[in-house]
């Protein structure tokens, strides 16, 4: 059984996760780390508190930057009209991570620091060039956040380190974005495959593209390489389904009880090109404000 | 380690051990049973209860972070004996068959209904997709919540 430790502040979480390295296990909302301790999937000895530590929970503008705090909760980006305004993927994301009940506990901090392959929110995240702010015992840096990924259940943090925040650059004029995913089950069920597209338009040319995808590789993928496929021209078919064509060729999925590898690579090629339109209409104007996309990116008048 | 805390309005101080869930905390040392000790994944709901007035699966709450928190369970949402609206509607509707999940699906709607009292069918489904009937017993439980909504609604 962990012992837990409740530090006051951020600097003493840092000193006693550098104190007993590898032996200390920060909890943000608890969701990942109560079930991997129940089934043996982590052995700390200690537990690191980090409820007390209210700086680093909650949404910050400044009329350019949006920064969202580790300890934020899923629930909190998911009901959030200027989060929805400015980075409309992210708020897709977060509506449909578990139930209500673990939004409300969850937090993106540990939703990214978990590593999960087919965690909601990383994906999301990339598309709008997040930066990562980590502490440590000599400061902060920053790092882009795929940077903080090197597999499954893996980050690149050192044991005396924390996430302290993710920052979003500031949203382009014509702009948008939008989160797709493939589900067994519409509600309570992992990404089989996740999909995040943002363009940015100029009249109706693509000026710059991200795509990133989630549960079809170790880690949460930006594929810069899709993107391209669109810069420089106005979104059609057969832009979006090269995005997408590349975007199949550069995941490297696994079969699993979500579906076989084969078949995520086909749903990535299909959810690309949708995610893509969607993220072009909404940067030329033409989806409504404030209507979120359908969780699979079909139309209404479109067949499946 | 020592843990207060508020529940259905009493104030109470126990020792508990540091890793344990509030779900434990509720049933065992409390005796607070009607939380129900389902999946301890957090994908059944059965174990819902509020925090600071929020639905949390009291399964994978660490207890010691709900300190001097104000938790409310299925016990606490009627008063003075009486049902609380959305019990009441429960039972009118037949909408507990084995009744396992009728705990966490009433602290769920509860949750529900305070953010948005006037839910349709499919925000309804959608806000219980965290509570899992395994009697399949959902269409009354949504006739149930529905109708709660409507007479919450009216009454504002």
């Amino acid at each position: 059984m962990p012992e837990l430790y409740v530090p006051a502040q951020l600097e003493d979480a840092l000193g006693f996760m550098g104190e007993h390295a590898g032996l200390a296990l920060p909890v943000a909302g608890g969701t990942d780390v109560l079930i991997d301790l129940r089934i043996g999937r982590a052995t700390p000895k200690w537990l690191v508190d980090l409820s007390p530590l209210e700086a680093l929970a909650g949404l910050a503008f400044d009329g350019e930057t949006l920064r969202i705090g580790a300890l934020t909760r899923i629930r909190t980006i998911e009901l959030d009209a200027e989060v929805a305004r400015r980075a409309p993927a992210v708020v897709e994301a977060a509506r449909v991570l578990g139930s209500v009940q673990i939004r409300t506990m969850a937090t993106v901090g540990g939703n990214i620091c978990h590593a999960t392959p087919s965690a909601e929110m990383p994906p999301a995240l990339l598309v709008h060039d997040a930066v990562a702010t980590v502490a440590g015992p000599d400061g902060e840096r920053s790092l882009s956040l795929s940077e903080l990924f090197s597999g499954p259940g893996k980050t690149t943090l050192e044991n005396s380190e924390l996430l302290t925040a993710v920052t979003l650059r500031a949203p382009k004029e014509r702009s948008g974005s939008c989160y797709l995913r493939q589900t067994v089950r519409w509600s309570m069920d992992l990404a089989g495959v996740g999909v995040a597209a943002a363009v940015e338009t100029d009249g109706a040319v693509v000026t710059g593209a991200r795509v990133a995808l989630c549960a079809v590789a170790p880690v949460p993928l930006l594929v810069a390489e899709a993107a391209d496929a669109v810069v420089g021209t106005e979104l059609t078919t057969e832009t979006a389904v090269e995005a997408a064509a590349r975007a199949a060729a550069a995941c490297s999925p696994i079969t699993d009880a979500r579906g076989t590898a084969e078949y995520r690579r086909q749903v990535v090629a299909v959810l690309v090109a949708r995610a893509l339109r969607i993220a072009w209409l909404r940067a030329t104007g033409e989806w409504p404000a404030g209507v979120p996309a359908p969780i699979n990116g079909v139309l209404s008048g479109e067949g499946a | 380690m020592r843990l207060e805390l508020t529940v259905n309005r009493d104030p109470y101080r126990r020792e508990v051990a540091p890793d344990a869930s509030l779900l434990t905390v509720l049933r065992d040392d409390l005796g607070l049973t009607g939380t129900k000790w389902g999946c301890m994944t957090g994908d059944c709901g059965a174990c819902t209860v509020l925090v600071d007035g929020e639905p949390v699966v009291s399964c994978l709450q660490l207890a010691q972070q709900v300190q001097g928190g104000e938790v409310t369970t299925v016990e606490g949402l009627g008063r003075d004996g009486e049902l609380g609206d959305i019990q009441a509607a429960f039972v009118r509707n037949g909408a507990a068959q084995c009744g396992f999940c009728t705990p966490g699906m009433i602290v769920a709607a509860e949750a529900l209904l305070r953010h948005n009292a006037a839910a349709g069918e499919a925000e309804i489904r959608e806000g219980l997709a965290g509570n899992l009937c395994r009697c399949t017993g959902y269409n009354k439980i949504v006739d149930a919540v529905l109708e709660v909504g409507r007479a919450r609604s009216a009454a504002t």
